[in-house]
């Protein structure tokens, strides 16, 4: 009896060891690597209608515009080999190349041009990918040159070129992604993986991909990354948390960027007691940067003081960092001037998936206590964020970080103009509408700096919301390769990525 | 028949009450599926136009009908968030779920038949103190936490496998059953447990009833009585508490899967809950439901087998 119990556990158990065995660790395949990502791609894999900035990231790969951004914010040619820009700013005259393919063989023909930026404009009869592209008055396809006519000057339009170029052909853009990209797709399994492979008739010898297979992981569970990282199981993960990038072994390269957005907290400014300057200037003399850092991501981080991340250094006024340092002092002046010499509560609401910002609520929440304001923290969850605060306005204040989702600072400042529909702080001044309004309309390149700095300034003194910092970012590469390269986008290039010597 | 005929009618009642809950609820929570998708970037006119390719303008009891409808046929409809169907994407992970459920239940009846048969048999002992003690403890722990416990002891100290280092069914069956395997036993380990108390407790009642006397005083070895009249006694309870078990099990392992970063079905319905892709959710639900329902009508099954003065027809 005894004998035969002790037999089972310990047949179990050798085949437990025995199967583990065979687990983890991927022997090494050399043109191979894998990269973590927190979330799967979920909402499709149409290049023109994703939003979600971790599927983008993974379709640049697959995807090329008539030109594409580098990693030091400047666009290159690429499906285009030139291009040119009309005096006035409204014509712009693309060169199409006839030396490009498509993944599945076709070549490329102006007539897909066409196509892929009429979609996005919505002149097939849908509705603008994004405001910019409703400026959009005809595009014209005529042989291997491609034009596209605006309706008002935009000297930023080139950045919207960035749209992917897809086959006409192509009736299942959202499950079948065909590109011209240095990656093309292979497949993928919801919540597992989602696998590309190295493109071999890309168009440019020089930019073509160095690692052959691809494979985006789905990371399920990031408390145990790092175990899995340390593994071999993960060679790269980008925006790792701090606490899991500490546990790497030495495997392991850490490279620190800023995340390039603006974190603040947001406040609703149509609601009392903050419809009142004052009470939002208070806020901003009550907070200091610093201490979040400290509190949130031991120190690193960049101090911002208006809606403009340093990566986009011709904007960016470091300043305005210094309109409001700390002075409990004055913040209570300033609470007594507007009427509230005995402070006010009011919620902040954070979505509360992102742990920095919840962090950082709950440093603002101590730092606001000093000047008799309560803050109570409200966490919702990242849906109930997007439909209640963001789409809703229906909230007080909330801490998030707002990204820009072209290399424009429009991308970064139309939100705050009045008639916005992404205005969801309710912001409205009639100086900053007619600045940012001469800054889209300026064709001269040190003008519409000037104006755009102009908002940035508004911006600031008006408080308009308290502006805090570019959260910090960290990419956890394996030593085997080399070659990240950070941009000033939400992108990861894979192509850029080789094995090390 | 009669029996068979019952059991469908509450089984299809019971899908019906669950998934027009799900699908109501889907209607109380803020945000939907095109507020989800376009994330930060929504203007009100992309909005609508989004909804209206979704259907989701659409009245809620009309849409549930449309959804009923197609499901009958078999159609469980295209999922929101990968725009693929519904089937084949949920049919790609009710193996790895399934396979988890399975090897849990097997992983809890070869530990705890022979250790409550052991324990009751030498009841009072040191090893049956020392069970009785572990096996508390074990009770007491939830699934998760077990798993957690698990991934530190055998993942971190011992490096027996590692966490997250999930390989697919498809591309690495042996590697996957490794894998599966701490998983399984996070599942079965606090299950086990208390089928061990259980089947130690019937196996002590029945050890003092006046049909074992008998047994014994016939000149029956201990084994004779045990494995030939007292073992068959005592498994009934136990087989209905292994039924609810492996219905427990297939719910647990939703939570196990995110202890282990397993892509089962458990992660697709949270992912799809969150994204609001109700037609995955509600597919989710309605076969961890039938699965439930089945796993309950086979223990009502071998009842009857075992104990053939059980009609099922009554």
């Amino acid at each position: 009896m005894k004998k035969k119990l002790i037999s089972l556990f310990l047949m179990t158990s050798v085949l437990a060891i025995a199967l583990c065995g065979c687990a983890g660790d991927k022997k090494g395949d050399d043109s191979s690597i894998t990269i973590g990502i927190p979330q799967d791609l979920e909402d499709g894999l149409d290049p023109h209608k994703v939003e979600a900035a971790g599927t983008k990231e993974v379709l640049f790969n697959i995807f090329e515009g008539l030109v594409k951004p580098t990693s030091d914010g400047d666009f290159i040619p690429a499906v285009a080999s030139a291009y040119e820009i009309s005096e006035d700013g409204r014509t712009y005259t693309f060169t199409v190349r006839d030396n490009v393919k498509f993944h599945d063989g076709s070549k490329l023909k102006t007539s897909d041009v066409k196509y892929s930026i009429d979609r996005c404009a919505g002149l097939d009869g849908g509705t603008p990918l994004v405001a910019a592209f409703s400026n959009i008055e005809e595009t014209v396809a005529d042989g291997q040159t491609f034009t596209v006519k605006l309706k008002e000057p935009d000297t930023e339009f080139i950045a919207y070129m960035t749209a992917a170029i897809i086959p006409e052909a192509n009736k299942t853009p959202d499950t079948n992604p065909i590109g011209t990209g240095p990656y093309k797709f292979v497949s993928r399994s919801p919540q597992e993986n989602f696998i590309i492979k190295k493109f071999d008739d890309y168009y440019n010898k020089d930019l073509a991909a160095h690692i052959e297979n691809v494979t985006f992981k789905v990371i399920g569970n990031p408390d145990t990354l790092a175990m899995e990282m340390n593994s071999g199981a993960i060679d790269l993960f980008a925006r790792i948390p701090t606490a899991q990038a500490e546990l790497l072994d030495d495997r392991f390269e850490i490279m620190e960027e800023t995340m390039n957005l603006v974190q603040a907290l947001y406040i609703n400014n149509a609601v009392e007691p903050f419809d009142d300057v004052r009470v939002r200037q208070a806020l901003c003399y009550a907070i200091d940067p610093k201490e979040i850092m400290l509190f949130v991501s031991d120190g690193k981080g960049t101090e911002i003081g208006s809606s403009m991340f340093p990566a986009f250094s011709k904007y960016y006024m470091p300043e305005l960092n210094d309109t409001y340092n700390q002075d409990l002092d004055k913040a209570k002046a300033l609470l007594e001037e507007a009427g509230y010499p005995d402070g006010f509560t009011f919620d902040i609401t954070v979505a509360s998936n992102y742990t920095q910002h919840v962090d950082t609520a709950q440093v603002l929440k101590q730092e606001f206590e000093k000047i008799g304001v309560t803050a109570n923290i409200k966490l919702v969850e990242w849906d109930s964020w997007l439909s209640d605060v963001y789409n809703g306005r229906n909230y007080t204040t909330t801490v998030v970080g707002v990204d820009a989702s072209s290399l424009t600072a429009s991308a970064l400042l139309e939100r705050f103009t009045s008639a916005s529909s992404k205005n969801f702080i309710n912001y409205s001044n009639p100086d900053y509408d007619a600045a940012f309004a001469n800054a889209k309309k300026a064709t001269d390149d040190d003008e519409k700096t000037g104006y755009y700095k102009e908002c940035l300034k508004i911006l600031s003194e008006d408080a308009a919301n308290v502006y805090i910092q570019d959260l910090p970012e960290f990419v956890a590469l394996n030593k085997k390769y080399t070659g990240y390269e950070f941009y000033p986008l939400y992108v990861q290039d894979i192509s850029k990525i080789r094995l090390a010597e | 028949m009669k029996y068979a005929a019952k059991k469908i009618v509450t089984m299809v009642i019971t899908l019906i009450l669950v998934t027009f809950f799900v699908f109501l609820a889907f209607n109380f929570i803020s945000g939907d599926a095109a507020v989800s998708m376009l994330g930060t970037n929504a203007s009100p006119e992309r909005l609508a136009a989004l909804r209206h390719e979704l259907g989701l303008d659409e009245p809620v009891l009309l849409r549930y009908v449309k959804w009923f409808a197609g499901f009958l046929r078999g159609d469980f409809g295209i999922s929101y968030s990968y725009r693929i169907g519904v089937a084949g994407m949920i049919g790609e992970k009710i193996p790895v779920t399934l396979t988890m459920a399975l090897y849990a239940f097997v992983i809890m009846i070869v530990i705890s038949i022979p250790l409550g048969i052991f324990a009751a048999m030498h009841q009072e002992g040191w090893i049956d103190r020392g069970v009785s003690v572990i096996n508390q403890v074990i009770m007491a722990i939830p699934p998760f936490f077990s798993g957690i416990l698990i991934t530190l002891l055998f993942g971190r100290i011992f490096r027996l496998f590692t966490p997250g280092g999930y390989v697919s069914y498809r591309t690495d069956f042996a590697g996957f059953l490794g894998y599966m395997f701490f998983p399984a036993l996070a599942i079965a380990l606090p299950k086990a447990a208390m089928a061990v108390r259980l089947l130690r407790g019937t196996l002590i009642r029945e050890y003092n009833m006046d049909y074992v006397r008998t047994a014994f005083s016939r000149g029956n070895s201990t084994k004779d009585v045990l494995y030939h009249h007292m073992l068959k006694n005592a498994l009934l309870p136990a087989v209905t508490f292994f039924g609810m078990a492996l219905a427990d099990m297939i719910a647990g392992s939703i939570i196990v899967e995110q202890v282990f970063s397993i892509p089962g079905l458990g992660r697709i319905l949270l992912t799809s809950i969150s994204n609001r892709d109700y037609p995955v959710v509600m597919a989710v639900i309605v076969i961890i439901s039938l699965l439930v329902l089945i796993s309950n009508t086979l223990v009502d099954i071998i009842y009857s087998l075992i104990d053939p003065r059980i009609n099922l027809n009554e």
